[in-house]
């Protein structure tokens, strides 16, 4: 290249860049206006300009207050991006904090608390401090909120400043607004906080009072939870504050009718006078119904909300049950939530309007509202027992319609009546028989079975209506086999003749041998045992009386319903759950296992009695000689894939890593998991200490795989007895050892409680496998061929049979190893498989065995062959297990 | 031609302004020189962590003056303000001695840049007012000014505090600037 080729580098034309960074660096205002405006209006649509920092930050001392806005506006953007460069910006602010105009310093302030630059933080605790004490009130407001952003990016510095004794001095302020912001400051800064930082005295509560009535409607917002929060000392003075709180009931923000709701109930705890809390619940019941004629939105935040103001306190909304008919054009959450509070305020009184309302909701088009109604009428027959034949009735008609979901539904909950009211309406069964063959819900042919079972002596073909079901048996959901199974013994031990007799054989032979459910296996081999054992025993356990059931879906437990009442009016309110449940990012770990939970195992809903069937009551201490098994058929292997516990946990326990005698009553069980490609450590911490734990975070030491966690690890505090899963994501290649390759993973945690801890864990080679392991057949031959062949190792595993290839293949094929080609050679056979580590390192894979006969070779080609003493270990466990 | 009728229009309208950089090391008294000069006062400072920008007007010209922070943190971000500089304002605590050695060394990486190659050079020997400052010359001396070549250069004892020797720099400046020296 000659030197003149050097023109065609640099080009004539500038790029918008360029042509921005002149046009800001101009000597004529109007240009550095108009360009700063460019320069935002880019940034808007996602352009990167934060290369202009500098020209824009030198913008930024200028008296026009529209310019300045904007360059605050960049600077809130782009200084997370140039840290170092933010600091230029430093004086500007210390300047603009002193500014004449007040608006200027409560910009500078309140930009000032957006920078989240540690470099400069330091920097803005003097301008901040001036700011408090400010002679301007809109200065000193935005100070107060610019403390609590501060707080959230450096927690001591503002401790150490002494600005939360600044803040709680601005609650005794003058001015309502700053009063309620600086309400609003330390109420955020509390919640992050552990140590207690605001605390209503009776001295502040009286200011907070009088500020109540002059600010804003957030303001009010503010100090009403504020004022829900502070613990009063006696009846008369929570009398006095509800007194003073009262008119914001008729304000026109519900967000404050909320709140105000809030803090009375919260107060009226404590008031002992009957008279003064009827009056209340009669003063609380307007607002609250006026928020039902707001937007559907607004309605439904509502309709949460009173759905557990109901559940304390059912008087406040009693008399108001017609405002929860639904309309026709009610969008269906809106409905699906006033169906709910309907039940819960339906009465003796109200009954029959009621139920004239669900019965006509049962004809609706919308499915889910129709069967949601269907239930209600059920829950409301439970509920009142003078209303129960009419609730019946109303389902006898409604099972006329032959509507085929209407029918099912109702057949659910008539199971739950007589559950509720044994002896008392069975004389309706031959009705529910006639829709038999019209069911084809799990739920819905469960119950109908259990009836069928319960009241086998009363139903002429009992053994006949059974006999139909049992034809299906194998192709039944477990919750139907459960059921027939039952249902078949009482049958039999109701009517022992010969029928019955033969039917109990099929059934149970289905239930133990043909079957591969826990369950259901396990319940048929007790009946069995019970039955061969002693038919008398038998009875008295299978036919034993049942407890009386009641409605207590949708009740929530005392101490989180208060825990939600405390938090009306914000979002744990609507979804009822209390506040940690969603705000940590630990907690959606935890949901995404309770996920697995539901669709991964096959657990009858036992947990809430009121609906589930009837599980014959087994015997618990009864027979304590009994085991499981009857003689005449030996239980298959257990298999370990099938869970069969209620526990939440979704599969094995994890292995102890740290034992809590080791950790001073820390527990910690963990393993390396592969989920959906990526690569977990799943933990579980159990603190058995005796205080609460917090803090947690967690180190790995330099391994083989550089495996490192690739966030936080996300740990609530741990209170003692309690426990907490953990979801680490990982990452690979961050901290290699470049030791020979060990499968040991050294691992540190530590807690702000406790030293740290330190233990070992293995890591199972196979979670490397991906899912993109899969190799055409061409694709390994040509692999197989092009590594040498010292890339080659095998191992034989003498004392292991292999049974079935295809057991073996599907286990294999679940840790990503995947079968490309069988070749028999004399009686062996001799399996190809395919795998892949990270960074595309192919693992071919060659398993050579006869069947049912010991001794089983492995080998492996591959060209990372030093991994083939971890790949062994893992894959002998695999094959073994 | 354009670069010269350019200048003659701006001179003859006045609205053409001067950029005019003031470095120095921290506590030299830039930010209090910058005030002396728009304000006419002193004012208390306090350590300039970024830059204050003033419009100056003296003789009939436009100076837009930078004051920017010396702090060492912040002296590599100098180089931000260079492009399009006029002028250089290098202030020197002339009590400062222990000093002086940096400065010299900030002073001639100054000189070296590129970007201010058409630059002038005012130096202040400022603090003149506290006992045992070096004068003038010492300060040329400490300074090495001698060594600088192809540039107009001066140097004036001041004290920001007391006002004096500031307008005489000044002077200097918008003459040297007025002759085409920028």
């Amino acid at each position: 290249m000659s030197g003149h080729d050097s023109k065609y580098f640099s080009t004539t034309k500038k790029g918008e860049i360029p042509e921005l960074k002149e046009e800001l660096n101009s000597q004529y205002k109007d240009k550095r206006k108009d360009a700063v405006k460019k320069v935002i209006a880019a940034m808007t649509v996602g352009k990167d300009v934060s290369s202009l920092f500098t020209d824009v930050v030198n913008c930024m001392q200028t008296e026009n207050l529209e310019l300045k806005k904007l360059v605050y506006l960049y600077l809130i953007n782009y200084a997370k991006s140039q840290p170092d460069l933010a600091i230029l910006a430093v004086n500007t602010f210390v300047k603009d904090s002193q500014d004449p105009n007040p608006l200027i310093r409560a910009l500078a302030v309140r930009t000032m608390g957006c920078i989240r630059v540690d470099k400069i933080t330091e920097y803005l605790c003097d301008p901040l401090q001036r700011c408090l004490k400010d002679d301007d009130p809109y200065v000193r407001k935005t100070a107060a909120i610019c403390v609590a952003k501060l707080y959230d990016i450096n927690a001591e510095l503002v401790e150490d400043r002494g600005f939360l004794e600044a803040l709680k001095d601005l609650i005794s302020d003058n001015n309502p607004m700053v009063v309620a912001n600086a309400v609003a400051a330390l109420a955020e800064i509390q919640e992050t906080s552990a140590k207690p930082v605001f605390e209503l005295t009776s001295n502040t509560l009286s200011k907070l009072l009088t500020a109540l009535n002059e600010c804003t409607e957030w303001g009010q917002v503010f100090i009403l939870d504020a004022l829900s929060k502070y613990k009063t000392t006696d009846a008369r003075e929570a009398e006095n504050i509800v007194e003073r709180v009262t008119p914001r009931l008729q304000h026109a923000n519900c967000a404050v009718v909320l709140s105000a709701v809030k803090m009375i109930l919260q107060q009226m705890e404590l008031i002992t006078s009957t008279d003064v809390v009827r009056n209340l619940c009669k003063k609380m019941a307007p607002p609250l119904v006026t928020l039902l004629s707001a937007e559907p939105e607004i309605q439904y935040v509502a309709l949460r909300n009173i759905n557990l103001i109901v559940q304390k306190r059912p008087t406040i909304l009693a008399h108001e049950i017609k405002v929860f008919f639904c309309k026709y054009n009610d969008p269906i959450y809106v409905k699906m939530e006033k169906l709910e509070i309907m039940i819960k305020l339906a009465s003796d009184r109200n009954i029959d309007q009621v139920l004239l309302e669900f019965k006509e909701y049962a004809t609706e088009v919308d499915v889910d509202f129709v069967r949601k109604a269907v239930r209600a009428i059920g829950r409301c027959a439970i509920k009142l027992e003078r209303a129960a034949e009419r609730c019946i009735s109303v389902l006898l008609e409604l099972i006329k319609i032959k509507v085929n979901y209407v029918v099912q539904e109702a057949i659910i909950v008539i199971k739950d009546i007589f559950r509720r009211y044994p002896n008392t309406y069975e004389s309706i069964i031959a009705t529910l028989c006639e829709s038999l063959d019209t069911l084809d819900e799990p739920e819905a042919k469960a119950s109908m079975i259990w009836i069928i079972g319960e009241y086998a002596e009363r139903i002429d073909n009992a053994d006949e209506l059974l006999e139909s079901f049992l034809e299906s048996f194998p192709e039944e959901p477990a919750q139907v086999q459960l059921q027939l199974l039952t249902a078949t013994v009482k049958l039999f031990l109701k009517k022992p003749t010969e029928g019955p007799q033969q039917m109990i054989q099929v059934v149970l032979n289905n239930a133990t041998v043909e079957t591969d459910n826990p369950d259901l296996r396990d319940r048929a081999y007790i009946y069995w045992r019970l039955l061969s054992t002693d038919p008398e025993a038998a009875k008295d356990v299978v036919l034993a009386e049942k407890p009386v059931i009641s409605d207590d879906s949708n009740q929530l437990d005392p101490s989180l319903l208060d825990e939600l009442l405390a938090n009306i009016a914000t979002l744990s309110s609507v979804y009822h759950k209390p506040p940690e449940a969603f705000v940590t990012r630990v907690k959606t770990a935890q949901r995404s296992e309770e996920d697995e939970y539901a669709d991964g195992s096959e657990v009858e809903d036992s947990e809430t009695p009121s609906h589930a069937v009837e599980n014959s009551p087994p015997p618990p201490g009864k027979q304590p000689g009994v085991s499981p098994a009857p003689p005449a058929a030996p239980a298959p292997e257990p298999n370990l894939l099938d869970f069969g516990d209620d526990s939440v946990d979704a599969g094995p326990p994890l292995p102890v890593l740290l034992s809590a005698a080791t950790a001073e009553g820390l527990q910690i069980s963990g393993q390396l998991v592969r989920r959906d490609g990526q690569i977990f450590y799943s933990m579980l911490f159990e603190n058995n200490t005796q205080i609460a734990l917090d803090g947690f975070m967690i180190q790995f030491n330099k391994n083989t795989f550089g495996l490192a966690a690739g966030g936080p690890l996300q740990v609530p505090q741990l209170q003692p007895g309690t426990s907490a899963n953990a979801l680490l994501p990982m990452v690979l290649f961050q901290n290699v050892s470049p030791n020979p390759p060990s499968s040991v993973l050294q691992v540190a945690v530590k807690n702000n409680q406790q030293r740290v801890w330190y233990f070992n864990d293995q890591i199972p080679f196979l979670i490397f496998f991906g899912e993109d392991g899969r190799m055409e057949r061409g694709v390994f031959l040509e692999t197989w061929k092009s590594l040498p062949d010292s890339n080659e190792v095998s191992k034989e595993f003498p004392g292991m049979v292999i049974n079935s290839l295809q057991v073996i293949l599907d286990r294999l094929a679940a840790s990503n190893m995947f079968f490309i080609a069988k070749r028999k050679n004399a009686n062996q056979d001799v399996l190809y498989l395919s795998a892949k580590i990270p960074r595309g390192i192919p693992f071919l894979i060659e398993v050579t065995a006869v069947i049912g006969v010991p001794g089983v070779k492995c080998a492996i080609k591959t060209p990372s062959p030093e991994m083939a003493p971890l790949f062994f270990h893992s894959i002998e466990a695999l094959l073994k297990s | 031609m354009g670069i010269v009728f350019t200048r003659l229009f701006s001179s003859l309208f006045g609205n053409k302004e001067a950029r005019i950089l003031v470095l120095g090391l921290d506590n030299a008294g830039k930010t209090t020189i910058l005030y002396r000069l728009q304000m006419g006062e002193v004012v208390s400072t306090i350590p300039t962590i970024g830059f204050n920008v003033e419009t100056v007007q003296y003789n009939n010209i436009k100076f837009q003056v930078w004051d920017l922070g010396g702090q060492t943190s912040i002296r590599p971000y100098w180089r931000c303000y260079f492009p399009n500089t006029q002028a250089i304002i290098y202030v020197v605590d002339s009590s400062d001695t222990d000093r002086l050695m940096v400065a010299k060394e900030e002073f001639h990486a100054i000189l070296e840049e590129d970007e201010l190659k058409g630059a002038v050079v005012l130096i202040f020997a400022n603090k003149q007012d506290l006992p045992g400052a070096l004068d003038d010359a010492a300060v040329t001396e400490s300074l090495e000014l001698h060594k600088i070549k192809n540039r107009q250069w001066a140097i004036f004892k001041t004290s920001a505090i007391k006002g004096e020797g500031l307008f005489e720099g000044l002077d200097w400046l918008s003459n040297t600037l007025k002759a085409g020296g920028g």
